[in-house]
């Protein structure tokens, strides 16, 4: 009994429970039939949404670093891993195919990931943003220019074509891997490391954190995970394009990060299943949704971090008894 | 304070987002035991919004009308049909989930998807179903290997791109081309792909070829200066409206008043992309199995139909091919006796139909062949070219 | 060498329209501290402004551009009252997200309005082709050209010669001993939005006479590249916008004609890329040394 108590204290382990639970209840509905299809076909893109969403924020809640090409990391993991499932799809079952897929994808998303991380060593701020959203563009570019890729005809998946049955498995496995991930890393030395550098990246430096070093870590694990979820996500369709992945899905990933709560873990799998949902049950209002995705953008920005609205939170935080504690996104040190 | 609140609000919403997805089971309807009341169902997938908004709304109008049609004349074999649109903005994505909520409201026929693209991964999605799909104009090659029960009314791009080729050596216009086509496009791309064997197997030479990506579709300068300089008789155009009207709006009055520009199907709708001044379209030559200014019976009391529906508008191939889509699904449906799509997909590899786009038959592959003509635009009026 | 020189011109008409939006850019770079992501999307406005004066509203060509400048004024001056103020003092990563969410917003109302099908933009100056030798230029390129040195002229001159000019340049040295000395910060950076924006509306009338056809998306992509033209001149510096701008315009034509429009692209963000990487400050850009 005092075991659960403390079980529920803990935040974590309350979302992992959670997720897991939901997960368990999905599951139980998808092979028992007791769905609808169109929720069948929503699961999928909802979990690679979570793990999306919850390996940027790795970047831009924990590092405090904006990534606008997070949909390019993607997209790197999705055609290398595509690719090799397609050459092994008559050799291996789907079972020892795909998680080695998605390690392989992870691995090239990640080699991505270092590579424009490198440019980290010198840039800061709004020039490594941009870098990244043209990094994300050169690599689209690149990859609706080669053959290899099905150029802009796309991939070809239809080989390696799996349904959301089958594929519900991995995605729970990558989900609560990423989940878990970030949360140790956010409890982690290294995770307060990579927080101290969000605020104050001159006095992290000067008691010795080799900024560059967790810098560029961050952007290789968020790319890995990316990468992976892009190889999984390939499975799902029978033709997928590199101009899919752009810089404007990779606002929309941001757009649920910043929704879910910069630096939560949480928020951010919240987010992403809403975002995810909200579009299909509103299909009529499709044109609405980057009007009320901007407004949020806007709305969260303005909330969260106007040095105006600074009393107002701080009277709303107060009366929240006894937890006035600073957790993520608010706040982030001064410019 | 806030956050708390925020994520109350937040977890409400998904709890809502949930019960609203899982919650409604297709509710078969009382009176649809006896067969007698029951409507056949028929879904249709494709852009209402966003850039490509035109062919998907053609496609869909075009598909009301042969529908109005059919019911009035009696629906198939006693039964009235109905048809719900699904709107997928062109993103395969958004399509496979329409074609989710479609199979919840109880469709039995598909018309597909209007693009390759969101038809490949439906196709896919939909191997296991029992339901028979018709794309109206998905025209990329491979996007129906992976589900037998899937079938095009329009032609293949690997067919339409020889076409093109043969036309030119039968018309006789020039043996020497240049082309253009958007290389980040998988229809512009597999149109070019074919022609370019059409002209191999007619003897016809290309000269030029210029290419031009999505975020380059607005300047075409440089392209323009190079097609000058090949001074060639005819511009191979295989893209859509939208940038063919940058193009040529770029290019007016620096090409000679001999020089064709020649697109397919992508093309339909140009004139209205260039509405400010018509005259851009000048010597666009588009061929299509379509023509509003057709004599035949059969595509005047369309056009006719069309046009009271819609505000006098003249119905483009997508709508002809939407039109014919939904006819084609009746015979296939009244020839096999059921909606099953097994037995569909068999009786349409037995049917030839005639429909305002032509008269077509099918093979195993899901293609089907027909003939084409080529319209060619002068003032703002299209006519048949060569006549 | 005649396709050299007609490329060189079209790589000068492109590139001095990204040199005008890359003035705004650099201009609010350098005095508010901000990437203002939706510069490019106020072009856009101004050039759907244009649409409905002379199209609909039916008003000779000077009041379109007349109307066209004093709405991206105002919509500048409002986007910076009601969404980069508040945050002024907040991270750069809140302020940069915001701004995208203004782009974005810009995009989707010019979308509900508009709808996503192109408009054309009223042709209201006529200049037909002019012949220089062996080469054609379009009237219309010239005119840009001109347009863009005589704004970049004026606005120098604004800039080093006059109290306002004196006090946007004491903003950006030191916002805090600026207001020190007296200097209203937020009026400044208000002012510095407004000439961005009217200069946006320029840039849309020069690119609507060269490219006609207007769309939600249209201001996007310049946008961007413009952004990168102002990084390749050095962010804050007016010759450096110019240059930047020009150079990137003739970078990319010269890259469509002599390698592939393929690659166009890739290489355009690929000199971002390494400018950045090489040269942060870019060709004219000064040294800021960071404070603690």
């Amino acid at each position: 009994m005092g075991r659960a108590k403390e079980l529920l204290k803990n935040k974590n382990a309350v979302t992992l429970i959670a997720l897991a639970a939901a997960y368990a209840v999905v599951a139980w509905m998808l092979y028992s039939g007791h769905i609808t299809r169109q929720f069948t076909n929503m699961i999928i893109p909802m979990s690679m949404y979570i793990v999306l969403a919850v390996s940027l924020n790795l970047v831009v809640g924990f590092l405090g670093e904006l990534n606008l090409g997070h949909a390019g990391f993607m997209s790197v993991g999705l055609f290398t891993g595509c690719l090799l499932s397609i050459s092994l799809a008559d050799k291996l079952p789907l079972i020892a195919r795909l998680p080695l897929c998605m390690l392989v994808g992870g691995i090239c998303a990640g080699l991505f990931g270092f590579a424009v991380g490198m440019p980290a060593l010198r840039l800061k701020g709004d020039y490594l943003a941009i870098v990244t959203l043209a990094c994300g563009e050169i690599v689209k570019n690149i990859i609706t220019n080669l053959n290899v890729t099905g150029g802009a005809r796309g991939l070809n998946t239809q080989p390696i074509y799996s349904g959301a049955k089958a594929l519900l498995p991995y995605a729970v496995v990558l989900v609560f891997l990423t989940v878990i991930v970030m949360m140790h890393i956010k409890k982690s030395k290294q995770g307060r490391a990579i927080m101290a550098i969000r605020d104050n990246r001159i006095a992290a430096e000067s008691i010795g954190l080799n900024v560059t070093y967790y810098k560029l870590t961050v952007f290789i694990i968020a790319a890995f995970f990316a990468g992976a979820a892009g190889a999984l996500y390939g499975h799902y369709f029978a033709n997928v394009k590199a101009v899919t992945f752009d810089y404007n899905m990779s606002i929309e990933i941001l757009v649920i990060v910043v929704l879910g709560g910069m630096g939560s873990v949480r928020g951010s799998v919240i987010a992403a299943v809403v975002l995810q949902a909200l579009p299909e049950i509103f299909r009529d209002f499709g044109d609405y949704r980057m009007l009320i995705y901007a407004v949020v953008l806007i709305l969260a920005m303005l909330l969260t971090n106007s040095p105006r609205l600074a009393p107002l939170r701080q009277k709303l935080s107060s009366v929240r008894l006894g937890k006035a504690k600073e957790t993520g996104g608010e706040n982030h040190g001064t410019a | 304070m806030m956050k708390k609140m925020m994520s109350l609000i937040l977890a409400a919403a998904m709890v809502f987002a949930l019960t609203a997805c899982g919650g409604d089971k297709p509710a078969s309807t009382a009176d649809g035991t006896d067969g007698t009341k029951e409507t056949i169902k028929i879904g249709g997938i494709g852009p209402l919004t966003g850039d490509y908004a035109n062919y998907g709304i053609s496609v869909k109008q075009g598909a009301e009308i042969a529908v109005k049609e059919i019911n009035a004349a009696g629906g198939i074999a006693g039964q009235q049909i109905e048809l719900s649109f699904q709107d997928s903005q062109g993103d395969a994505e958004s399509a496979v989930n329409a074609y989710g909520k479609l199979l919840d409201w109880g469709m039995k026929i598909s018309m597909g998807c209007v693009f390759s693209g969101e038809m490949a991964t439906v196709c896919a999605a939909a191997k296991d179903d029992d339901i028979m799909l018709l794309t109206p104009s998905g025209s990329s090659d491979n996007i129906l290997d992976s589900n037998d029960k899937a079938f095009r009314v329009c032609f293949n791009d690997g067919y339409q791109g020889v076409m093109a080729a043969n036309y030119i050596k039968e018309k006789n216009i020039t043996d020497k081309v240049a082309v253009l086509y958007q290389s980040d496009y998988d229809y512009s791309t597999g149109l070019y792909e074919s022609f370019k064997k059409g002209c191999e197997e007619n003897g016809i030479e290309i000269v030029e070829v210029q290419t031009f990506t999505e975020s380059t579709k607005t300047d075409f300068t440089t392209q323009i200066n190079k097609l000058l300089a090949a001074d060639v008789k005819l511009i191979f155009i295989p893209i859509y409206a939208e940038p063919a009207s940058t193009f040529l709006t770029q290019a007016k009055g620096k090409f000679g008043d001999d020089v064709y520009f020649f697109g397919a199907d992508g093309l339909d709708g140009i004139l209205e992309k260039v509405a400010q001044d018509v005259t851009i379209a000048n010597n666009v030559l588009m061929m299509t199995p379509f023509a509003a200014d057709n004599s035949d019976a059969k595509v005047q009391a369309f056009v006719k139909a069309y046009q009271e529906a819609y505000n006098g508008a003249t119905p483009d191939q997508f709508a002809a091919d939407g039109y014919d889509a939904v006819y084609i699904l009746k015979a296939a449906m009244e020839k096999a006796g059921s909606s099953s799509g097994a037995a569909m997909a068999k009786a349409m590899l037995e049917l030839e139909i005639t429909g305002v786009t032509g008269t077509m038959k099918w093979t195993a592959d899901g293609n089907t062949q027909k003939n084409a003509m080529a319209i060619i635009y002068k003032d703002g009026t299209g006519s048949l070219f060569g006549q | 060498m005649i396709e050299f020189i007609k490329t060189l011109i079209s790589g000068l008409g492109l590139g001095s329209i990204y040199a005008l939006i890359a003035l705004g850019y650099t201009m609010v770079y350098g005095i508010a501290k901000m990437l203002n992501f939706a510069h490019g999307d106020v072009i856009m406005v101004g050039a759907y402004a244009g649409i409905v004066a002379f199209t609909s509203a039916g008003l000779p060509p000077v009041f379109t551009v007349f109307l066209s400048v004093l709405v991206c004024t105002l919509l500048g001056v409002t986007i910076e009252h009601f969404a980069y103020k508040p945050l002024r003092g907040a991270s750069s990563l809140s302020v940069l997200i915001t701004a995208i969410g203004m782009s974005y917003l810009l995009q989707n109302l010019a979308l509900m309005i508009f709808g996503s099908q192109q408009k054309a933009y009223p042709q209201y100056v006529k200049l037909g082709q002019v012949s220089l030798g062996a080469v054609t230029v379009d009237g219309i390129t010239l005119l840009t050209l001109g347009v863009t040195a005589c704004i970049m002229v004026g606005m120098s001159l604004f800039i080093n010669r006059t109290k306002l000019g004196k006090a946007m340049r004491a903003v950006a040295e030191d916002r805090g001993a600026a207001e020190l000395m007296g200097i209203s910060v937020d009026r400044t950076i208000a002012l510095t939005f407004a000439i961005g924006s009217a200069l946006a509306a320029v840039a849309s009338m020069c690119y609507g006479l060269t490219y006609v056809y207007i769309k939600p998306t249209t201001g996007a992509m310049p946008g961007i590249k413009a952004f990168t033209a102002a990084v390749f001149g050095g962010i804050g510096s007016l010759p450096g916008a110019m240059l930047g701008g020009i150079a990137l315009g003739v970078i990319e034509q010269m890259a469509k004609t002599y390698i592939s429009p393929l690659w166009a692209d890739a290489i355009v963000f690929a000199v971002l890329v390494l400018v950045l990487v090489v040269r942060p400050t870019g060709l004219l850009g000064k040294e800021i040394q960071e404070k603690v």
